[in-house]
């Protein structure tokens, strides 16, 4: 039951953040550029609720985005997953509780996203590849995200939290003792 | 504890008010700078109406004294007139915006007319900073089919690459995986235009002919090849030629006439 709550929020706020991505952060830019909250999102999603629950919420979030905008199918459900992947990875190996990891992992995160989708689109849909517009925008979509998670960070950890005691009740005991 | 939620309180709304300084310097254009004489006029000019005071009351400025409660029933008046004003010019404003909105529909039907159209609206803009498609309000159920083509009053848009029952996907011209055939309408030249991450309304041309001449400001038209865009709609005008040492690698970049970030009316032309 209390899954099915918590899975329920996760959904809301996965509409939420999708909203704010397409009409909020559509005009509130960086000299031009958007931020992407989804990679944020799924980051926090699997370092605190594991790889697996991780893997499937990005692989379903990614679908849905590439159903509703777009150009073809498999791109972002692909490279949410493996951002639910590699928050997985990070959970075992880093810790969550400094700013700091956090951010690098952010920074990590949105790298191996974007990167990923670019040469995944570049395959697909024959894309002329522009190492340096792609690059710069890239860099300030880094430091977008960067100040995104802090000012949300407090937020994400009381959710976090939350998310961690539902999915991984008998897991957290054993890592304290 | 207590002191650490508290700074790091302060850290977050210290990040928002850099993150607000950064979005609103990074999207001003740079000839822009009234907000730096308002800024100025808010240190300066409450010192300098101190000033002017002082300097009247000095030279014995009597009427002003004498003249205040006359000033002030009038002040009231106007105020009361003001308001009514501002009231009518707003209802004006909606109007005008109104009329804007239908006329901009008859203009773009009447500049298309040989072609079969539907106007809507765009709903939708993409949330990647790396692709450019949108979300129309036109469906299966309105006529809409894949590959049609989408202009604006202003020129060319894109096409239609999905299809619901009540909304479409459209992929536009300044798409990274969009290239257009195009012709110059003076020369007779053909290009290809593909988009480019450069810009918003950037396209980048290239193939451009040996002999070609292009120039600045030349204008740029579909050709009529590759099956989706019918010939001699509107696409834009050469912003900046590049010349390379090969002449076959020269390239353009092409301002689009339609500007993608204010996108708000379009047409779907179904024949």
């Amino acid at each position: 039951m209390k899954k099915a709550v918590t899975i329920f929020i996760l959904i809301i706020s996965f509409l939420i953040i999708y909203f704010l991505q397409a009409n909020f952060f559509s005009w509130f830019t960086i000299a031009g550029v958007k931020p992407n909250i989804f990679i944020i999102f799924i980051l926090f999603i699997s370092l605190y609720s594991g790889m697996k629950p991780g893997i499937i919420f990005g692989i379903l979030c990614g679908l849905f985005l590439d159903i509703i905008i777009g150009k073809s199918l498999g791109i972002s459900a692909i490279m949410l997953g493996i951002i639910g992947a590699i928050g997985g990875y990070f959970d075992k190996n880093f810790s969550k509780e400094s700013k700091l990891t956090i951010i690098l992992m952010v920074i990590g995160s949105t790298c191996v996203f974007e990167i990923g989708s670019y040469i995944l689109q570049t395959i697909q849909l024959s894309i002329y590849v522009e190492i340096m517009p792609f690059t710069i925008k890239l860099l300030i979509e880094i430091f977008y995200n960067i100040f995104i998670t802090i000012i949300i960070y407090p937020i994400l950890q009381a959710l976090g939290y939350r998310i961690e005691d539902i999915f991984k009740e008998n897991k957290v005991l054993t890592r304290y003792f | 504890m207590n002191r650490a939620k508290r700074t790091s309180r302060i850290g977050i709304i210290i990040t928002i008010i850099i993150l607000m300084i950064i979005v609103a310097v990074s999207n001003i254009k740079v000839n822009n700078v009234t907000f730096v004489e308002s800024g100025l006029g808010v240190l300066v000019m409450p010192i300098q109406n101190g000033l002017t005071y002082f300097k009247n009351w000095i030279f014995g400025n009597d009427d002003f004294f004498t003249n205040v409660n006359n000033l002030q029933e009038e002040n009231k008046h106007l105020k009361e007139k003001n308001s009514e004003l501002e009231q009518s010019l707003r209802e004006l404003e909606i109007i005008k915006s109104e009329n804007t909105t239908l006329k901009e529909y008859v203009n773009l039907k009447e500049k298309y007319s040989q072609y079969e159209t539907i106007p809507g609206y765009v709903i939708n803009k993409d949330i990647s900073n790396y692709s450019d498609t949108i979300i129309i309000n036109l469906g299966s159920k309105d006529g809409i089919a894949v590959n049609m083509p989408v202009i604006s009053n202003e020129g060319l848009v894109g096409h239609v690459i999905s299809v619901t029952d009540t909304t479409s996907k459209v992929q536009t011209i300044v798409d990274t995986a969009s290239t257009i055939s195009c012709t110059i309408t003076t020369s007779r030249d053909t290009l290809i235009a593909r988009g480019t991450l450069e810009g918003d309304s950037i396209l980048k041309a290239t193939y451009i002919p040996t002999e070609a001449t292009i120039l600045e400001s030349d204008k740029v038209e579909t050709s009529g090849l590759g099956g989706i865009y019918p010939k001699g709609i509107y696409i834009g005008t050469i912003k900046k030629v590049v010349n390379t040492k090969n002449i076959t690698d020269r390239y353009a970049m092409i301002q689009t006439a339609v500007d993608f970030k204010k996108l708000d009316t379009i047409l779907v032309i179904t024949k």
